[in-house]
C-alpha cells in the first residue's frame, strides 16, 4: 500500500507563509494498493489536489474507480468535494462509505452542501460521474479491500476510524479523535481497531496547554495519540490535523515532543513521523 | 479610509507555495472609515485572520461592532463566519446585510453551523447577530458611510456595493460575469454555450440593464474591486462559471470613470507568478487611452489608503 497525504490540517484551511512545509489544506489522504486499487479517506480541500493529480490518468478518460471512506461530514472533511475534477468527467465510478448509518441519510448531508445558496453545483445530481453512496457498516469490502470501522466519540459527536488491511499489511486512519473529559484512557475500541497496525494515522490536533481550553472540541494531542499508538503496538505513528494556527516551526515542536511522549510510555520502538501535503509512505 | 485585504481568491481556499504570495484565503476585504467601526465585504476564509486582529481592539472586551456586507452566499464568501472570533465574544454586535433569498437569511446562515456540518450552532453564538435583507437599489447607511447596491450577473445572483466616506468611493463588484453572453439566473449550466448565436432580445436588454446599473455604482469610483478570475482565454472556456476578466473588469472601469481598479476573486490554480504577469501585461492596457487607470492586484494584506485617512 502507498500512502498519500494531500490535507493534513484541521478544521479550515490555513493558506500563508507559515504552513507551507507541512501544508493547509484540510483533511485528505489517498491509499493506492498493491494491486492497483485508489481508496481515498476524507474530502477535504486537499481532494481537489488529488482529483487533479488524477485526471492524468484514468479519470481523466473517464474510466476511473475509488471507494472514498467518509469519517464525519464536518467542512473540513468534505469541502474539497465540489471541486473534485474526477466527478464531472463521465465513466469514474466512486462509492463512498460514511457514516449516518443510512445511505439516504449520508446523501441527504452531501446533498446540502450542493445547496444552490452555497454551490453553483446545486445538486449531487450534476456530477457526471457515478457517485454511489452506502453507510459504512462495522465490516465492508471497498475495492476489494478488507475495511473495518469504528465510531468514536468526537466531541459532542461521533466520527469513524477505518482499518484497511491488504495482504497482511494494516493502515489505520483516526481523525478527529477527542473525548470531551480530561484523562481519558485510550478508547478501547479504538485500540482494538487500531491493534498491531503497520501505520496509526492519528489525530494530533493540539499541544496539552491547547486543548484544556478546548476540550470540548472533541481533538486529540500528540500525548494522546502516543497513548493509543502504544495501547494498540502500532510500528508507526502518524500525525495528522493539526490546528489551524500552528505553523510549521509548532508542528517540528510538536513531533519532538510526541517522541518524547512515546518514549516515556514505553513507544521507543515506534516509528514517528508528521504527516505533510506530498508525502507519501509505503507499507 | 483604508481598505485591506484579507482574502483574495476566489472558488476555494488554496493553501501553498505557489500562492504564498497573493495569499490563499477567500474573499474577505476590510473597509475602516476614519476612526470608526469596521464595515466588512464577503466572509470568506480571510475572514478568520481579520477576526483574530479585530479581537485585539474593542471585540476582545465585547465592545466590538461591524456590519458585513455579503456580495452572495457562496461557499467562499461565507466559509470564514463559522471561525470569526468575535462572533464568540458576549457583547459584540455583528449586523449581517445580504440579498434577499427564498429563505429568511438567518436560516441560510444558520445551515452552515448546523451539526452534520459543524458543531456550534448559530444559535449559540454569544455576539448579538442580525440579519438585513437587501434588494437592488438598496440605500442605506452604516455610521456616515452610505451604502447602496446592485446585481450582478451570477448564478443565483451577487450583489455589487458602493460605500461613500469620508470623500472617497470604494466600489465592490463580485462575483460577476460580463453582461454579453449569458444571462445567469437560476439554471444550472451543464457545458459552455456557443458564443457565437445571437441571444434574444430581452435577455441583451436585461443584461444591459444590469451592466448600466454596475457602470452607475462604480460612477467615479476612487477603487474599483473586480471580479477577474479568468484571463479572456479561459474565461471564452467557461462563460457558464459566471466570472469575468481583467479585459471587461477594465472597460467598465473606463465607463464608469473609475481612478484605480483592484484585480480580485483570483482563480484557485492561479500561481503567484501568473498573477504578476497579468498584472504586468495589463498595467500597459490600463495606461492607454485618454483616461489614465491604476491598476492594482489584490493580494492578502494589501491596504489602500482613500480619501481622508
Amino acid at each position: 500500500m502507498k500512502i498519500r497525504f494531500w490535507g493534513v490540517r484541521g478544521s479550515i484551511p490555513a493558506p500563508g507563509p507559515d504552513t507551507i512545509a507541512y501544508g493547509g489544506n484540510t483533511s485528505c489522504v489517498s491509499i493506492h494498493t498493491a494491486s492497483g486499487k485508489l481508496v481515498i479517506v476524507d474530502m477535504g480541500t486537499g481532494l481537489m489536489h488529488l482529483g487533479n493529480h488524477l485526471m492524468a490518468g484514468a479519470f481523466g478518460k473517464g474510466q476511473g474507480r475509488a471507494a472514498i471512506l467518509l469519517s464525519h461530514t464536518h467542512w473540513d472533511h468534505i469541502q474539497g468535494l465540489g471541486f473534485f475534477a474526477p466527478v464531472f468527467i463521465p465513466g469514474n465510478h466512486f462509492t463512498v462509505f460514511g457514516p449516518g448509518g443510512s445511505p439516504n441519510v449520508l446523501e441527504e448531508i452531501l446533498e446540502g452542501q450542493m445547496d444552490p445558496n452555497f454551490s453553483p453545483l446545486q445538486t449531487l445530481k450534476n456530477f457526471a460521474a457515478i457517485f454511489d453512496v452506502k453507510a459504512a457498516t462495522t465490516a465492508f469490502e471497498a475495492e476489494d479491500l478488507r475495511v473495518s470501522a469504528y465510531e468514536h466519540v468526537h466531541g459532542t459527536t461521533t466520527a469513524l476510524a477505518f482499518r484497511i488491511e491488504e495482504a497482511g499489511k494494516v493502515f489505520v486512519y483516526a481523525s478527529d479523535v477527542g473525548q470531551p473529559v480530561a484523562d481519558a484512557p485510550p478508547d478501547p475500541g479504538l485500540v482494538a481497531l487500531a491493534r498491531g497496525a503497520d501505520v496509526l494515522l492519528h489525530d494530533t490536533t493540539y499541544r496539552p496547554s491547547d486543548q484544556a481550553t478546548r476540550r470540548n472540541r472533541g481533538f486529540s494531542t500528540y500525548e494522546d495519540a502516543a497513548a493509543m499508538a502504544v495501547a494498540a503496538q502500532a510500528r508507526r505513528l502518524v500525525m495528522f490535523h493539526y490546528d489551524q494556527d500552528y505553523s510549521d516551526a509548532d508542528v517540528d515542536s510538536l513531533r519532538d515532543a510526541c517522541r518524547a511522549s512515546l518514549d516515556t510510555l514505553g513507544g521507543q520502538d515506534i516509528g514517528l513521523e508528521a504527516a505533510r501535503e506530498g508525502d507519501e509512505l509505503e507499507i | 479610509m483604508r481598505v485591506k485585504f484579507w482574502g483574495v481568491r476566489g472558488s476555494i481556499p488554496v493553501p501553498g507555495r505557489a500562492t504564498s504570495r497573493y495569499g490563499g484565503n477567500t474573499s474577505c476585504v476590510e473597509v475602516r472609515p476614519k476612526g470608526a467601526a469596521p464595515i466588512i465585504i464577503d466572509a470568506g476564509t480571510g475572514l478568520r485572520r481579520l477576526g483574530k486582529s479585530l479581537m485585539e481592539e474593542a471585540f476582545g472586551d465585547g465592545r466590538g461592532e461591524t456590519s458585513i456586507l455579503i456580495s452572495h452566499t457562496h461557499w467562499d464568501h461565507v466559509q470564514g463566519l463559522p471561525f470569526f472570533s468575535p462572533a464568540y465574544r458576549a457583547g459584540n454586535k455583528i449586523q449581517i446585510y445580504a440579498r434577499q433569498r427564498d429563505m429568511h437569511l438567518e436560516a441560510v446562515f444558520s445551515q452552515q453551523n448546523n451539526s452534520p456540518y459543524f458543531p456550534v450552532p448559530l444559535s449559540s453564538l454569544e455576539a448579538t447577530m442580525s440579519f438585513h435583507e437587501l434588494v437592488e437599489g438598496t440605500k442605506f447607511h452604516i455610521g456616515r458611510a452610505k451604502v447602496s447596491c446592485t446585481r450582478l450577473n451570477h448564478p443565483w445572483i451577487a450583489m455589487a456595493y458602493r460605500i461613500e466616506v469620508d470623500g472617497a468611493v470604494v466600489v465592490y463588484c463580485a462575483d460577476t460575469a460580463p453582461f454579453t453572453d449569458i444571462l445567469f439566473g437560476r439554471e444550472f449550466i451543464v457545458k459552455a454555450p456557443s458564443l457565437d448565436e445571437p441571444l434574444p432580445a430581452d435577455v441583451v436588454e436585461e443584461l444591459a440593464r444590469m451592466r448600466a446599473g454596475v457602470v452607475e455604482l462604480a460612477r467615479g469610483a476612487d477603487l474599483l474591486i473586480y471580479d477577474t478570475q479568468f484571463t479572456k482565454t479561459e474565461y471564452l472556456q467557461r462563460p457558464h462559471w459566471g466570472h469575468s476578466h481583467p479585459d471587461d473588469a477594465i472597460q467598465i472601469a473606463r465607463d464608469a470613470g473609475a481612478k484605480q481598479l483592484c484585480l480580485f476573486h483570483h482563480a484557485p490554480m492561479r500561481t503567484d507568478d501568473e498573477n504578476d504577469q497579468i498584472l504586468a501585461a495589463y498595467r500597459t492596457v490600463a495606461a492607454h487611452g485618454d483616461q489614465p487607470l491604476a491598476l492594482v492586484s489584490a493580494y492578502e494584506g494589501l491596504e489602500i489608503p482613500l480619501g481622508d485617512e
